[in-house]
């Protein structure tokens, strides 16, 4: 009976229960798709930096990560790649020479990392080849060629087959300078790695730092991500004296992101919860005032206080089951379409590519979220009751009969 | 006959540490099985006062009240509630049905609360619903039904867990002549034929001409009881 006459007060003021239970819908739907729009945000940044950059582990030498000199370097790159290649759960993995340098032009001259890649592999790690966005890959033969970004070479005043300088450090220490060939320029979705990085062959680099099979780095796609850890730790076994670190050690931001969204996730969630809450004390509070003598006339019939407690309790909960279940559905729905098709910021990608953030966010949420929130919801509608419910029982019959 | 409700010495006082109202001075009163009895007086005089004290629903400052052999002035606010459960039946004078039940639905209510079964809850409410004519009404709700309908309902939910007495505050105040007419039929008949203890307390004229023992309180105490044959 309690359950009966709990469900039918629910629906006796029909506007007001459509508005608490709008707001439940409203306030999952906008919870989930906040998160979902977050998480993809996050996705787009590390996706974009493990496909660009930094792959899904690297190795290197241990002095190499603190001190970035040419000296520290691994000696028979070629083996240690196929090496790693036969380890169970690397999909792809390829090798790079990297020195910092200066990279001059009639118009100037400007700081930046050179990388000496393997142009076959390059192209399977981080489809270097596809962000070429303006003359050719690495695959005709020319003497230096040298892939620099669109953005770079906009600011230098380079085009294709223009002849650029750069000047490094060889082995030695002693310092050199080529001249390379622009051959390509390329874009990826990060400007402040294209302002930062040129792209030579390493057999040129190599040849120019005075080593010719040497490499600084080693990276690698893993097949199942879940298995980083694991897979990390078979690689450190087979190189003891080198560093193997993971994507969220080389990149803190990375790890940062990830931690934030995690923060960001709970941050949101309460506080569209304590809204919620507020929203609920108001309504159900309006509830009981409006049936004092009901009330009052329920506990001089014999209900105990506790019986009145947990029907208000069940209104509002009521309230809850029946709004949460539809801003999940319609939650999820949202981001399944835009997990589909994406969103289109493009109106504000210039500031979203210095951070390394795709025009086209494809928002995502894994499936626990739903039930934290199916949950936050169900605690958020008790928490919102027991104020109204209190108010409830200690409501003297005497009085609460006579009152008009 | 014995005496199912005993008043004695009652007193009550609202505000007693800043304006005192002294509601009720020494209220001594009997009332005996099957009596049909009105409690009447002028406004203030302290007949629904004496009324929701006898029901257990407020407290007296003084005295005692006896109630089946029982003193209810001892009795916890828990203890209270499961007394006014199975010994009080209330009718109010807005009625006071549940909105969102049927009339079957209300008078069931009651029996709901006491843990009855579900056949003995329907046996009681289809004769509650014949003694109060509305057998065809069982599934309405109070807002299809009229005043004096409605008070018929509050009269078989008062009823429906077998109660020692009922207690009926100005049950006729919002019934048009007809209706109140009808009701007190239907109480009276209660009254003669299951010997069912009735107290009002009111104002009205026809309720007090059809009761066979009337109470009178003026300024807190009572001023005159006139038994009668009606």
């Amino acid at each position: 009976m309690l359950f009966k006459v709990s469900w039918r007060n629910i629906w006796r003021n029909r506007t007001r229960s459509f508005v608490v239970i709008g707001a439940i819908v409203v306030g999952v739907w906008a919870v989930i798709f906040m998160i979902a729009f977050t998480m993809g945000i996050v996705e787009s940044y590390v996706s974009s930096a493990i496909e660009n950059d930094i792959s899904h582990i690297q190795v290197h030498h241990p002095k190499f990560k603190d001190e970035k000199e040419v000296k520290f370097y691994l000696n028979d790159i070629g083996t240690l790649v196929s090496n790693v290649e036969q380890q169970a759960n690397v999909k792809v993995a390829t090798q790079r020479t990297l020195s910092n340098g200066m990279l001059s032009t009639s118009k100037g001259a400007r700081g930046v990392q050179i990388r000496g890649i393997d142009p076959t592999k390059e192209a399977v790690v981080t489809k270097f080849d596809k962000k070429v966005i303006e003359g050719d890959y690495f695959g005709k033969a020319k003497k230096n060629p040298i892939i620099i970004s669109k953005r770079l070479a906009d600011k230098m005043k380079v085009k294709i087959r223009s002849k650029v300088v750069v000047t490094f450090q060889t082995l030695e220490g002693d310092i050199t300078t080529a001249a390379f060939r622009v051959v390509g320029l390329y874009r990826t979705q990060n400007s402040t790695f294209d302002d930062m990085n040129i792209y030579v062959q390493q057999t040129d680099l190599n040849r120019l730092l005075g080593g010719e099979s040497i490499g600084h780095e080693i990276a690698m796609l893993i097949e199942d991500t879940e298995q980083l850890e694991s897979t990390q730790a078979a690689l450190k076994a087979m190189f003891p004296k080198q560093l193997v670190e993971n994507y969220r050690e080389i990149s803190p931001d990375v790890n940062l992101y990830e931690t934030q969204i995690q923060m960001s996730t709970t941050i949101i969630m309460v506080i569209v919860m304590l809204a919620l809450v507020f929203g609920i004390i108001n309504t159900m509070l309006m509830a009981v005032l409006e049936r004092v003598r009901e009330l009052g006339m329920l506990m001089a019939v014999g209900m105990r206080r506790l019986q009145v407690f947990s029907m208000i309790m069940l209104e509002t909960i009521f309230l809850g089951l029946i709004g949460a279940p539809i801003g999940l559905l319609v939650g999820y729905l949202t981001v399944v379409y835009f997990g589909k098709n994406g969103i289109n910021l493009s109106a504000y990608s210039s500031g979203m590519q210095k951070f390394g953030i795709e025009e086209i966010v494809y928002p995502a949420l894994e499936s626990g979220v739903y039930f934290q929130l199916a949950a936050a919801v169900v605690i958020t509608a008790i928490l919102g009751a027991l104020y109204p419910a209190w108010k409830a029982i200690r409501l003297k019959p005497v009085e609460a009969i006579h009152k008009i | 006959m014995k005496n199912v409700i005993s008043v004695s010495g009652i007193t009550k006082t609202y505000n007693p540490k800043t304006i005192p109202v002294h509601a009720l001075q020494g209220v001594d009163l009997e009332i005996e099985q099957g009596e049909f009895t009105a409690l009447v007086g002028p406004s203030g005089s302290g007949k629904t006062t004496l009324l929701n004290i006898i029901g257990g629903l407020d407290e007296a400052t003084e005295g005692t009240v006896i109630i089946n052999d029982q003193d209810i002035t001892k009795l916890s606010d828990g203890q209270l509630i499961q007394f006014r459960k199975e010994h009080i039946g209330f009718v109010f004078q807005a009625y006071n049905l549940i909105p969102v039940l049927t009339a079957k639905e209300n008078v069931e209510f009651v029996m709901l609360l006491q843990g009855r079964s579900q056949a003995e809850r329907n046996k009681r409410v289809n004769e509650l619903m014949a003694a109060v004519g509305l057998s065809d009404k069982m599934n309405n709700r109070p807002s299809q039904l009229s005043g004096g309908q409605q008070q018929r309902v509050a009269v078989a939910r008062a009823l429906a867990p077998k109660p020692t007495f009922i207690l009926a505050d100005e049950p006729t105040a919002n019934l048009d002549s007809k209706s109140t007419a009808n009701l007190l039929d239907m109480m009276a008949e209660l009254n003669k034929q299951e010997n069912i203890t009735f107290v009002f307390s009111t104002h009205d004229q026809r309720v007090i001409d059809r009761a066979r023992r009337v109470v009178t309180l003026e300024d807190g105490k009572i001023v005159s009881d006139d038994h009668r044959d009606v």
